[in-house]
């Protein structure tokens, strides 16, 4: 069994969580933004990004001369739960501060950090992630966008869908085909553009999600036109830089933490209820969130010192196990307190609830659906 | 973990791979025990480890010690090392002397003393036929003390836990004891969270064994012309089995962090009510997994499944921690979030 190791915070970083949580807490209780569940997914509020933005709260990891101010991934992991669990709406600049930005350190050009990575920080430029297809979801490689090259540039042709926030993100990275679908090895002639989602011939359409919120999209590419200086790292290594930050995206604290604000919430309903029983039977979920966010800091300490490829395997545990644990608090939450769940409910245990569980189907599918990741770590734990 | 730890940790597990076997491990069920190993520990020093240097322990910590415990918990080790070395932790927390005979221990209710005379009945008392002393809460119109009781004064009656494990019936009437002076409330909790970090490191060692068993035959078993591990379902008990191990094994690390933080409670508590469905799913899975060779007492793994379904029901257990934690959040005018990060 793989060892992650422990992580005990420093004072300083103890200080850094104690101020995030005031500035989120006096923002809450001003009214800049209203705390929801799964806010890192639905809340997107551009002068709300804006804001932390100007904390040098985005990309707060990178270098300074791209605008981050070279903090440890510790601190980012801290700043990150407190976000989700106030419930803060951080979506609007969330892909590009986990995503886009590592991927541009690691295989962007010069060129595109010093244009990217500054306006990224500054909680000014989005971007969305474009990968899944109609046709390709689990089996990703499948994908059939492709890109033909032409005099200064690439004509980029398809589709791509569930696109979290296209309609609020100026850019898109997007996998797409640049050689034709080898099934000997479909990872290969697979490469990754940025493509302005305002340029000509794209066309960005809603999908509604099932309480009738817009945060989904099918984004649709004909004859985009797509410069050669904004190709990410090599024309056909775009399987392999995508998944070098997939431990990133699987093991943070928003696989843990989607539906922490109803957890907080019916801790406070038992206690004001004097319901000792009722808290005792919830201890079981803090031991859970205890459990897992000790495998995910774990993760996290070894992405911070460079052991990112020892962790593909733990990471992928922790969102399969950590996605199950964030659905089973409403379903647990409603046996222990009375509820009625309603988006609109004035009782903020109601609102909650309600949030809880319309997203919770999501939680097992996306960035990797629970079966596949099941398959990842069945194969990487035999293997060993 | 620093490097001499792990040299310890090294030699320790070396000796228990190589002493070891299942055939060992089957004699406890014969009423004998390792003695071999036993003599193996105690002239390497593991037996002396975490217990202070003025009384001639060998140096190192509580996490040193609980991941020595740990080992003997992997390997399911006849020996009372848990025992002895709890037993030791607890005189030393009460300012007794350490014994270096074989002992056990008692943080149950059921004796009390009078003028130094020790009266009572223990249950399920952890290998006192094989022990010479016994370290035990005791009763007296004071409060709660330690006593040291010199078993071959006490009578005993041999019963097991589902294990086959020593679990016997200690009376003791009119026996001569050491007494401390009456314990704090703070030092009574520290010793039952200290007993159920001795529990939870046995549990995770148990856990590891039972893991590696299943994984192993996954490997080596096949049918319809392929090893199991390779079928869809075979490979969701894998992960099922999987993520609670690591799930155990990274509560294991926290709660001996916690303790060398000198901050541990909340750790311990949520470990032991985590266990619960760990020991659950582990024991379940595995025996799944192995399918009818895993039900024979042929095979080695009814000697991990049988400690946890032991283990889990002795010392403090998550129904005690668990009343715990709704106590203080009932009590304390704290946020859930503070309370969790420890930011109070």
């Amino acid at each position: 069994m793989f060892q992650l190791p422990t992580v005990k915070f420093t004072e300083e970083q103890e200080a850094f969580r104690m101020e995030v949580r005031k500035f989120l807490q006096d923002h809450a209780a001003k009214g800049t933004f209203t705390p929801k569940c799964d806010s890192w997914l639905s809340g997107d509020d551009p002068s709300f990004s804006k804001i932390v933005g100007e904390q040098g709260w985005i990309g707060m990891t990178w270098p300074k001369k791209y605008g981050g101010q070279e903090r440890s991934t510790i601190d980012r992991y801290i700043l990150t739960e407190e976000y989700l669990a106030i419930g803060a709406p951080v979506a609007a600049h969330w892909f590009a501060d986990r995503q886009t930005g590592p991927l541009l350190l690691r295989y962007g050009t010069e060129e595109q950090k010093e244009y990217f990575l500054p306006k990224i920080a500054k909680g000014e430029c989005y971007f969305a992630i474009g990968l899944s297809e109609p046709n390709s979801g689990s089996d990703l490689a499948s994908v059939k966008t492709r890109a033909e090259k032409v005099e200064g540039g690439w004509i980029v042709n398809g589709q791509k869908i569930w696109t979290s926030n296209a309609h609020v993100c100026h850019y898109a990275v997007t996998l797409v085909r640049t050689s034709p679908y080898d099934g000997q090895n479909k990872h290969a002639g697979l490469s990754q553009l940025i493509i302005d989602l305002h340029a000509e011939g794209v066309t960005i359409v809603p999908i509604k999600f099932l309480t009738g919120e817009h945060h989904f999209n099918e984004v649709f590419f004909d004859n985009v036109f797509v410069p050669d200086n904004m190709v990410v790292g090599e024309i056909g290594n775009g399987w392999a830089q995508g998944l070098a930050e997939l431990a990133f995206e699987r093991s943070g604290p928003e696989r843990i933490l989607s539906t922490f604000p109803l957890l907080d919430e019916l801790i406070q309903e038992l206690k004001q209820q004097g319901d000792k029983e009722g808290l005792k039977e919830a201890t079981k979920l803090l031991s859970r969130l205890w459990g897992l966010r000790n495998l995910s800091i774990g993760v996290a300490q070894m992405l911070e010192s460079g052991d990112g490829h020892e962790v593909a395997i733990p990471a992928s545990l922790v969102k399969a196990l950590g996605t199950k644990f964030e659905q089973s608090i409403p379903e647990i939450a409603r046996l222990l307190v009375k509820a009625y769940p309603k988006l609109d409910a004035e009782r903020k245990f109601d609102c909650f609830m309600a949030q809880s569980i319309l997203h919770s189907p999501g939680f097992t599918i996306r960035g990797g659906t629970t079966e596949v990741l099941y398959g990842m770590v069945a194969k990487g734990v035999v293997a060993k | 973990m620093s490097e001499m730890k792990e040299m310890i940790l090294d030699v320790a597990e070396r000796m228990l791979t190589d002493h070891v076997s299942k055939e060992v491990v089957d004699i406890v069920e014969q009423g004998d025990w390792d003695k071999n190993t036993w003599s193996l520990f105690q002239e390497n020093g593991m037996v002396a480890v975490a217990i202070s240097e003025e009384n001639g322990g060998a140096g190192g910590d509580l996490e040193d010690l609980l991941n020595l415990v740990r080992l003997t918990g992997k390997y399911a080790a006849p020996i009372p090392f848990a025992e002895t070395t709890l037993a030791n932790y607890m005189l030393e927390t009460a300012n007794l002397f350490t014994v270096e005979q074989i002992a056990t221990y008692s943080l149950e209710e059921g004796l009390t003393v009078e003028n130094n005379k020790v009266n009572g009945t223990l249950y399920n008392v952890p290998w006192a036929r094989h022990a010479n002393f016994l370290a035990s809460f005791v009763q007296s119109n004071q409060g709660v003390h330690i006593a040291l009781i010199d078993l071959s004064q006490a009578t005993i009656e041999h019963s097991s836990n589902l294990a086959s494990e020593p679990r016997d019936t200690v009376k003791l009437n009119n026996t001569e004891a050491s007494l401390s002076n009456p314990l704090t409330d703070e030092q009574i909790l520290h010793l039952k969270a200290i007993e159920t970090a001795f529990k939870i490191a046995q549990m995770t060692g148990a856990i590891e064994k039972a893991n590696a068993l299943s994984i192993q035959y996954s490997k080596e078993r096949e049918q319809f012309g392929r090893p199991i591990h390779r079928f869809q379902l075979v490979q969701q008990q894998i992960v099922q089995l999987s993520g609670e191990t690591a799930i155990a094994v990274a509560a294991f690390n926290n709660v001996c962090a916690a303790i060398l933080a000198e901050d541990y409670f909340q750790e311990i508590a949520y470990a032991r009510i985590r266990f619960e469905d760990a020991v659950t799913t582990i024991t379940t899975v595995a025996h799944q997994l192995h399918a009818a060779i895993g039900t024979t007492h042929e095979h080695a793994l009814h000697q991990y499944t049988r400690r946890l379904w032991s283990w889990r029901d002795e010392g403090p257990n998550s129904d005690f921690w668990s009343e715990s934690i709704a106590h203080y959040l009932l009590n304390n005018d704290t946020d859930l979030w503070a309370f969790i990060t420890k930011t109070n």
